[in-house]
Parts: structure tokens; sequence; C-alpha cells
């Protein structure tokens, strides 16, 4: 499950998921449908792998978000599927996606950055949350 | 973490400034102190931005106080509207939250020979011609292209290298803060992935509230400065706001990695992660200081090409080359930067690092890096405010060396957050209620003009109003808006 939290400047994104491993994934989705109007039109053609290390949760979360934004800035990468594994000393995440399509993909907003304030990956009785602002 | 109210102690000083008194925290090294007044009090209790203003005040070196303009909104780490100056000689740190992740974001103004009724039969076909040239929002590529080598000049040269390319004039580089380059900016600390994201985005506008807009000088508050600044009634002007764009998003990023170990490696206890610093000397300090001063290059280089690109688009319009219609540059500012500057503190002259996050520098007259021609009234100050209602020319004055390092307001601070807007504008069209206001606007983005809509800012006269007041700068002319551009 994600939604979008109101935050003055910026704009927040919060995830949940049973587990760690879908929480990351659902992350991403947020990430993503921040980016693009319309995930549903992102044809998940390409598969990229991503590697993290690191065993703090928080940080591992930021870092693979970070790494996703980068492909999209740099690359030209969009995604819509996205599947993580989180082990002990890190993360091996697959996402899928194409070359964005101006034609095709209705564009949202500009993620400059994600930021480390208000960053937050708990456990609850109801499952697994996560929360991060992004820059924009 | 959702929006919640600040519920902390503020002690009011005078008529334009609030105190978060040093006690209001354990860890708090100084006073915080907002500049704003009572009208606007209340908006600004409404966040955690001030609880942001009182943790700036944790880092190591800090002078004086934790400041806040009164464009104060939340962000993240810093507070938007936040200043803060760093003493190297004390353990003074530098701190990539207190730039931003847009380095040297901030704002150009260039002035043209036309009049509103000169501009205003074409005013549709200018637009549109804008847009369709002016490369703006997410994703977009610019025109120019530039590879590693080319970049690194860029980066180590700012705006020069552009006039070398016959893309900037000597005047150009005048009427720029520092003329459009930071001395000391290494490009071999700015990192591939930095270079990767910029390599095409130089001269692209962006989006968020990143702005083209053609405006009018609605009204001058004080002839002689705006005679100075080449200002009069009815001109028709160029107003620009963009940054670093992807390549200083990364150069902060960067460092925020770089610093992850600083807290325990320096021993520096910080409220909030964003807020990640080195002391100055440090190596990641240096290295952090020499890639931002490249990436502040690297977005003058962004707002020349902007400017050309402007230029261009005049010229092809209205017949006549951008030479002929005057379009020359009146000042270009920036609002996210940190720079080592003299400034007497408690009375001894000091050299600190002055952190601006959202805040302008406003150096009075005389100061001798205000430019020549405007020395004796003072650096222009470019104050943006929202695409409905006006932007700002100020002139710095001697108030904003007295109490705030230099430093006056950025803009008119968001009022409302992105969501609120859009519900807020459910079922209306922004676009055309901003024509009916005389004002045409384009946006990539179906959401653009909605997030960016008059009522999600405060309104940027009454922030003006405060900075005039406490005496940090004074009204010059009030810009009206008659063309806008969005990503």
């Amino acid at each position: 499950m994600i939604e979008f939290f109101e935050h003055t400047a910026d704009l927040g994104l919060r995830a949940r998921a049973a587990d760690l491993d879908d929480l990351f994934a659902e992350a991403a989705r947020a990430l993503f449908s921040a980016v693009v109007e319309d995930m549903g039109t992102v044809v998940a053609s390409q598969r990229m792998v991503i590697r993290i290390p690191g065993a703090d949760k928080e940080f591992l979360l930021f870092d693979w978000l970070k790494a996703l934004l980068y492909h999209f800035d740099a690359e030209h990468l969009l995604f819509s599927r996205f599947e993580v594994k989180v082990g002990a000393d890190g993360l091996e995440g697959a996402a899928w996606g194409e070359l964005m399509d101006p034609a095709r993909h209705e564009m949202n907003h500009e993620v400059k950055a994600i930021t480390l304030h208000g960053l937050k990956v708990e456990q609850s009785a109801e499952g697994w949350l996560a929360e991060v602002i992004v820059d924009i | 973490m959702d929006k919640e109210s600040f519920r902390g102690s503020l002690e009011q000083v005078d008529a334009t400034c609030w105190r978060i008194p040093k006690s209001y925290k354990p860890g708090m090294r100084v006073d915080g102190l907002i500049f704003t007044n009572e009208r606007m009090l209340p908006q600004l209790l409404k966040d955690q931005a001030p609880e942001q203003v009182a943790n700036a005040a944790f880092l190591p070196g800090i002078q004086h106080a934790s400041l806040a303009m009164p464009d104060i909104h939340w962000g993240y780490g810093f507070c938007i509207g936040g200043v803060c100056a760093t003493d190297p000689e004390e353990g003074g740190v530098i701190s990539p939250g207190g730039v931003g992740y847009d380095v040297n974001c901030g704002v150009r103004l260039v002035r043209s020979n036309l009049r509103y009724n000169d501009v205003k039969p074409q005013l549709r076909p200018l637009v549109e011609a804008l847009f369709r040239t002016v490369p703006a929002g997410v994703g977009r590529s610019g025109h120019y292209k530039f590879d590693k080598k080319e970049l690194a000049h860029l980066l180590g040269e700012g705006p020069r290298y552009l006039r070398d390319r016959d893309l900037a004039t000597q005047s150009d580089l005048e009427y720029t803060e520092a003329e459009g380059r930071l001395v000391g900016a290494d490009p071999e600390c700015v990192s591939d992935h930095a270079l990767n994201r910029g390599a095409e985005q130089c001269g692209t506008l962006g989006s968020g509230n990143h702005f083209m807009e053609v405006q009018v000088v609605d009204e001058v508050f004080d002839e002689k400065t705006a005679a100075v600044f080449g200002l009069e009634k009815d001109m028709v002007c160029v107003m620009i706001h963009s940054g670093s764009r992807g390549l200083g998003y990364q150069v902060c990023d960067d460092a925020l990695l770089s610093l992850r170990d600083a807290p325990r490696k320096y021993g520096i206890e910080l409220p909030d992660r964003q807020l990640a610093c080195a002391p100055v000397d440090s190596p990641e300090g240096k290295k952090y200081i020499a890639a931002m001063r490249a990436a502040a290059n690297f977005a003058w280089c962004n707002r020349q090409l902007l400017m050309q690109q402007a230029r261009e688009v005049f010229a092809t319009v209205f017949g006549r080359s951008w030479q002929e219609l005057q379009m020359n540059l009146v000042y270009d500012v920036c609002h996210n930067i940190a720079k080592f500057e003299e400034h007497t503190i408690g009375g001894k002259l000091k050299k600190v690092w002055v952190h601006r996050k959202g805040a302008t520098r406003a150096f009075p007259p005389g100061h001798p890096e205000v430019p020549a021609l405007y020395r004796k009234v003072g650096q222009p100050v470019l104050i943006p405010g929202d695409m409905g209602r006006a932007s700002w020319v100020l002139a710095g004055m001697q108030g904003s060396m007295d109490k705030t390092f230099g430093t006056t307001c950025h803009g008119a601070g968001r009022a409302m957050s992105r969501t609120a807007s859009l519900k807020h504008a459910a079922g209306r069209h922004i676009d055309k209620e901003l024509e009916a206001l005389g004002i045409i606007a384009r946006s990539q983005s179906k959401k653009g003009l909605a997030e960016e809509q008059p009522a999600a800012y405060k309104n940027v006269d009454d922030v003006v109003e405060v900075v005039h007041e406490a005496g940090l700068s004074r009204k010059v002319a009030r810009m009206r808006p008659i063309g806008v551009i969005k990503g």
C-alpha cells in the first residue's frame, strides 16, 4: 500500500507491507508514482539489478531509492515493477521498466532527491511501515 | 512525519524579529532568530519550520544566531529561509543540508527596451515560442551538449567559459553574483554520477517552483535606485528561476554519503540526519566545498543558457536582435549557497561560512562585491513571488550586515503543501483564472499550474514588507507577471 503525505514544500511518500522485502518494493512504487502520472503506462521490458550493502534498514531504503532515481535522471529509465530481497548485510533489488517516452508517459513531479529528513522504517503489529520525504 | 504545529517558545524581540531562546532545547549553541511580523506569525507556527531553526543552532562553530527569513517554511534538515554562519577558527562546520540539493538555485532578471503595449499584442505567440523553445519539465534534455572535458570547464570557470563560445557577454559576467564563478571549484571533486546527470541538463528549466516569466515593472518605489538598475515603470523584463539541475542534486547526495560517519568521527551530535556536516577543514568538508562551488558555477551556466534562449526567442518574435532589444542582465543572485565571507561579529571582523538555504545575499551600498555601477545604491536582490501576483526587485541595506550576515529573503515561501494545492484547485482551471488577470501561463505537466497556483504561496508583498521594515533590503520595484513558463 502506498500513499503521499503532506509536506509544505516537498512530498512525503509512505509505504506499508507485510514484510521488509515488499516494503522496499512498495517504496519504489511510491517513488515512481511521484515521478510518472500513471505507472500503468510504463512497460516492464528491461530489467536492472541493484545491489546495496549495509545493515541499517533506513540507510538501505535511502540508498535503494537514490539508486533508482539516479537511473531515471541520468539514463531516463522509468520503472514500474520491483522485487527486493533484504538480507542482514544488504539488499538485492530488481527493477523492470523502459526508457521514458514523452509521447506515452505523462510526467508528474521532478524528484530532485531522496532526503534523510523524517526517514523511517518501522515494524509494528500490523506489519512494516516506511516514510520518506523527497525534495521536489 | 506528518505536518504538526510548532508549540515551542517564541519571544518577541521587536516588530520584525522573534527569538527561540537557546534554552529551548539542550544542544542549541545559540538562539534562533526569526524575522517576521504579527501578521505572518500564525502561518509560521503551522509547521515544524521553527523547530528546524532550533536544530540548526546545534551546528558546531555557529555564530550569533540561527536565523530565518520571513519566507520561512518547513524544509528537510534546515528550514527554507534559513541562514547560519560558522567560524572555522571555532571548529565551524560546513553542512550540505544548509545549502540544499539544488546548489545555487537562484534568480536572474533581464531587462529590455520593450514596453507593455509593445508586447501585449504579441504576448500569446511570445509565450508559446518560449514554451516550445525552452526545455522544461521532468526528464527533458537541453539543446546544448557538453562532453566531459567541456563540462569540466563549465564547472571550473562558470559562464566565463560560455563567453569564449559567444554564449555570454562580459556584461553578463559583471552582473552575476560573484561574477558567475566561485573560486576554488574543483571539477575533480564532482562524481561521474553528477556529471552524467548534468551532461544534458545545462540550459533546462526543470520543474517544481522553477520558472521563466515575462514580467512588467508594475510600480517603482525607489526611482533613483531603479534608474541605476536600468528599470522603469512599464518596462518588460524576463525573470528566470532555476538551479544546478541533476548535477547539483547529485553533489549534495554524494556529500551526504561521505558524511554518513562524520557525526561519530568528529563527535558531532545532531537532532536531524539531514543536517549532516563536517569541520570545514576536514577531508570531507574540503571535498564538499570544492564540489559545491563547481555545482554553483554550473548553475550560473544553466541560467546563462536559459537567458540566451529567451533572448533568441524575443529576437525572433519581435524581429530585432536581442542587442537591439537591449536585453541586458540586471543581476543574477543565488539563494541556495554557502560562501566564505567577512562579517563583523561581536565587534570582531571574522571570516565565516555563511549558509543561505532559501535566502539571498543583500550586500549594502559601498560593499566591494557589489558591481561598480550599482555600488552606491546596493546590490540588486531578486525576489520571485507567485505566478499570479508579483515578484520584487530590492536593494541590499546595511541592516543585513548588522543583523543577518548580509542576507535577506528569497521568495514568497509556500503556504500550502502540494497535495493541499491540488485539492484547492480541483474543478478549477488555473490557466483560465490567470488569463482573466492578463497572464498567459503554460506548464509541461497538468498538475504544475495547480500545485504552483498563487494561493499555494504566502503573499510575497507581506514577506517583502518585513525585510524592508527590518532594514535588510529596501523596495525598489514591484514586477507583475504577464507570461509564465513552468516545467
